[in-house]
C-alpha cells in the first residue's frame, strides 16, 4: 500500500523534474533496489552478505557485455541481468550457505573479490580496469525520462515482490530460520533450501540493479563488484533501518542526496560519511526509522504529558 | 629461471610476508580475544606508514627512533579508540562492529589525505640497510633481512607474552570464556583495552616498516584490511602461528604467483581463501567451534 502510494507520488513527479534530478532519483531507486535485496538476507534471513556487489556487478556485466559485444537491446538484457545475477548467487550461495555467521560473511566477501580481480585483470573479455565504456541504451531508454519510468517501473514490480514475499510463508520459513535455525529444521523447514533460494533471489535483483546503473552510468568498472560497494548496500540498510520494509531504501535515497549535497561543499566526502555512520552506530542504531519513530514518541508523550495541564 | 633468481623472489615473498604478518596478528588477535571484525586495521597500518614520515620529517636518518614512536602511537591511539568508540559497541551484533569500524577507515583515509595529500610518499632506506647485499651474485636490498628479523622477534615476542606471562594467560583465556575471567577477578575491560592497543601498535609498525620498501598512499589501508582478512581468514581468527603461517602463504603465493601467471596473481589470494573457508572454515590453525545445541 505504501509502496504503491510512493511509486505513484514518485511517477506523477517525473515530469516535473529536470535532467539532474531525473538521473538523481533513477540512481537512488537502483541503490534502493539494491538494498532492497540486501535487507532481504539482513533482515529476514538473519544472513550478512558482504558479496552483494558481486551479483551487481554480474548484472551490470552482463548487460554491458550482452550490448556492446553482442549487440543486444537494452531491454533484452534485463532479464538476462535477472537470471545470471540468480545463478551466480546460487553458485556463490551453494558453496558459502554451509558456513554460518562470520564465516559465511567473509566467504562471500570473497567470492565477490575473486570476481573483481578476475574482472579487473581478465583484459580481453571484460577489458580490465579500462570498464566497459559508450554504453548508451537505444531508442527510448536512453532519454531519461523513459529511463527513469523503466526504472522506477522495475523498482515497484521487484520490491513488490520482495514485499508479497515477506508476508508469504516463504518470509515467514526465513525469519524462523533466523530466530532459531536448529527448532526451524526440527519441524521440518529444510534451511539451506530456503535460504539459498532468498539468496538467489536477491542476487538476481541485485543483478538488475547493476545493469540499471551501468545503463545510467553509461559505463561498466571492476570497482562494481569491489568490496566497498557491498558496503554500500550495508550502509544504505543500517542508514534507513532495517527493520522496517522500506527502510533500506529510505536510506539509500538519504545517502546519495547527503553525497550529492556534501560533494557541493567538499571534497572530502568520506569524512563526512564516516562521521555520519559512526554517530548513527553509536546514537541511532536502528536508523533513520528509529529517529522518526523516537520523534514520533517523543511528540506524542509531550502531548500525553501536556494534556493534563492544559 | 636459475637458481638465484628463484632464491630472491623466495626471499622478496618472505619479506613482503614480514609485513604482512605484523598487519594481520593484530586483527587476528582483536578478534579473537574481543570478537571484534576491525575494518579499521589497515587504517592503523595506513597511519604507521604517515605517521613515520610525521616523526622524522622523512629523514632516513630518524627512521629508527621514528619507529619506536610509531609503535608508542599506534599504543595510544589504539588504546583511545577502544575506549571511545569500540567499547559502546561489544554487545551488538557484528554487523554494527563492521559499520563503525568501517566508518573509521572512511575517516581516517581522509585525515590522511588532508594532512599528507592524495599523492605517493615514499621514504629512503635507513643509512643502516642503504647498500643492497648479493647473493649467489645477484643484488637485492639488505633491508628484506630487517623486516624479516622484525617480524621474527615480533612473532617470538608475541609467543612469550601469550604462553610465558600471566597477561598473556588472561589474553588466551579471553578467546575462550570471558564471564570466567571475570569471576576470576580480572579486569577485562582494562585486558581488552590492552590487546587493541598491542593490535593496532603492530599494524601501525607493519605499515611504517613497509614504507623504505613501497611507497605510502592513503588508498593503501582498503587493499591492506583486504589482505588482512585473507591471511586471518587462511591462518585461523584468533590464532598468532596462523597469522605467520597465513602471511607466509600469501606472501609466497604473490612472490611466485606473478612468474607463473603475472595477470592472475591478484586472483590467487582469494583463491585460496575460498578454498580454505570452504575445506576448513576455522581456518588452517584455527580451532573448529565447539558444537553449539
Amino acid at each position: 500500500m505504501r509502496l504503491g502510494l510512493l511509486v505513484l507520488c514518485l511517477a506523477l513527479l517525473g515530469p516535473f523534474l529536470g535532467e539532474y534530478g531525473l538521473k538523481l532519483l533513477s540512481e537512488a531507486l537502483i541503490l534502493g533496489l539494491y538494498a532492497m535485496a540486501f535487507n532481504l538476507l539482513f533482515h529476514q534471513a538473519g544472513l550478512l552478505s558482504f558479496g552483494q556487489a558481486a551479483f551487481f556487478g554480474v548484472g551490470a556485466y552482463a548487460m554491458a557485455l550482452l550490448m556492446a559485444r553482442s549487440g543486444w537491446s537494452f531491454l533484452a538484457t534485463l532479464p538476462l541481468a535477472f537470471l545470471l545475477g540468480g545463478a551466480a548467487a546460487f553458485l556463490v550461495g551453494f558453496l558459502s550457505l554451509r558456513l554460518t555467521r562470520i564465516y559465511f560473511t567473509m566467504l562471500t566477501l570473497a567470492f565477490a573479490q575473486l570476481l573483481y580481480a578476475v574482472a579487473h585483470k581478465w583484459y580481453a573479455f571484460t577489458g580490465g580496469d579500462n570498464g566497459i565504456t559508450d554504453l548508451r541504451p537505444a531508442g527510448p531508454w536512453g532519454e531519461s525520462l523513459p529511463f527513469y519510468y523503466l526504472t522506477l517501473g522495475l523498482f515497484g514490480l521487484l520490491v513488490g515482490l520482495l514485499a508479497s514475499l515477506e508476508r508469504s510463508p516463504f518470509g515467514y520459513a526465513l525469519r524462523a530460520l533466523r530466530d532459531n535455525r536448529a527448532r526451524a529444521e526440527a519441524v521440518g523447514l529444510d534451511g539451506f533450501r530456503h535460504l539459498l533460494l532468498a539468496f538467489a533471489l536477491a542476487g538476481a535483483i541485485s543483478g538488475v540493479a547493476g545493469a540499471l546503473q551501468g545503463a545510467l552510468q553509461r559505463s561498466v568498472f571492476p570497482d562494481y563488484l569491489f568490496w566497498t560497494r557491498s558496503a554500500e548496500a550495508i550502509i544504505s540498510t543500517i542508514l534507513g533501518g532495517s527493520g522496517v520494509f522500506l527502510g533500506p531504501a529510505v536510506g539509500a535515497a538519504a545517502f546519495l542526496f547527503l553525497r550529492v549535497l556534501v560533494q557541493a561543499q567538499t571534497e572530502y566526502w568520506p569524512f563526512f560519511l564516516g562521521l555520519l555512520l559512526l554517530l548513527m552506530v553509536l546514537f541511532f542504531p536502528r536508523g533513520l526509522a528509529g529517529v522518526w519513530a523516537r520523534l514520533g514518541r517523543g511528540i506524542s508523550l509531550g502531548v500525553e504529558r501536556g494534556a493534563p495541564r492544559g | 629461471m636459475d637458481l638465484s633468481f628463484l632464491l630472491l623472489q623466495l626471499l622478496t615473498g618472505l619479506a613482503y610476508a614480514s609485513t604482512l604478518f605484523l598487519l594481520s596478528v593484530g586483527l587476528s588477535l582483536i578478534f579473537g580475544a574481543m570478537g571484534i571484525v576491525n575494518f579499521a586495521h589497515g587504517s592503523f597500518y595506513m597511519l604507521g606508514a604517515y605517521l613515520l614520515f610525521a616523526f622524522t620529517r622523512g629523514q632516513a636518518e630518524g627512521f629508527w627512533a621514528g619507529l619506536f614512536l610509531v609503535l608508542a602511537a599506534g599504543l595510544v591511539v589504539g588504546a583511545l579508540v577502544e575506549r571511545l568508540l569500540i567499547r559502546p559497541i561489544y554487545p551488538r551484533p557484528e554487523e554494527y562492529q563492521i559499520l563503525l569500524t568501517y566508518a573509521l577507515l572512511l575517516i581516517l583515509e581522509d585525515l590522511v589525505r588532508l594532512a599528507f595529500g592524495a599523492g605517493y610518499r615514499s621514504f629512503p632506506l635507513p643509512p643502516l640497510f642503504s647498500s643492497p647485499l648479493f647473493l649467489l651474485g645477484a643484488p637485492f636490498p639488505s633491508y628484506y633481512l630487517f623486516l624479516l628479523a622484525l617480524a621474527g622477534l615480533s612473532a617470538l615476542g608475541l609467543w612469550a607474552f601469550l604462553y610465558r606471562t600471566r597477561l598473556g594467560t588472561w589474553v588466551r583465556a579471553a578467546t575462550q570464556d570471558r564471564e570466567m575471567l571475570e569471576a576470576l577477578g580480572v579486569n577485562v575491560p582494562l585486558l581488552y583495552t590492552a590487546i587493541f592497543a598491542l593490535g593496532i601498535a603492530l599494524a601501525a609498525l607493519g605499515g611504517a616498516a613497509l614504507v623504505p620498501l613501497q611507497a605510502a598512499t592513503p588508498g593503501m589501508a582498503v587493499d591492506a584490511v583486504i589482505n588482512a582478512f585473507i591471511v586471518v581468514v587462511i591462518g585461523g581468527l584468533g590464532s598468532v602461528w596462523g597469522a605467520l603461517l597465513g602471511a607466509v602463504l600469501i606472501g609466497l603465493l604473490q612472490a611466485f604467483g606473478i612468474l607463473l601467471l603475472p595477470e592472475m596473481a591478484m586472483v590467487f589470494p582469494f583463491a585460496l581463501m575460498a578454498l580454505v573457508l570452504l575445506l576448513r572454515p576455522w581456518g588452517l590453525l584455527g580451532r573448529p567451534p565447539a558444537v553449539r545445541t
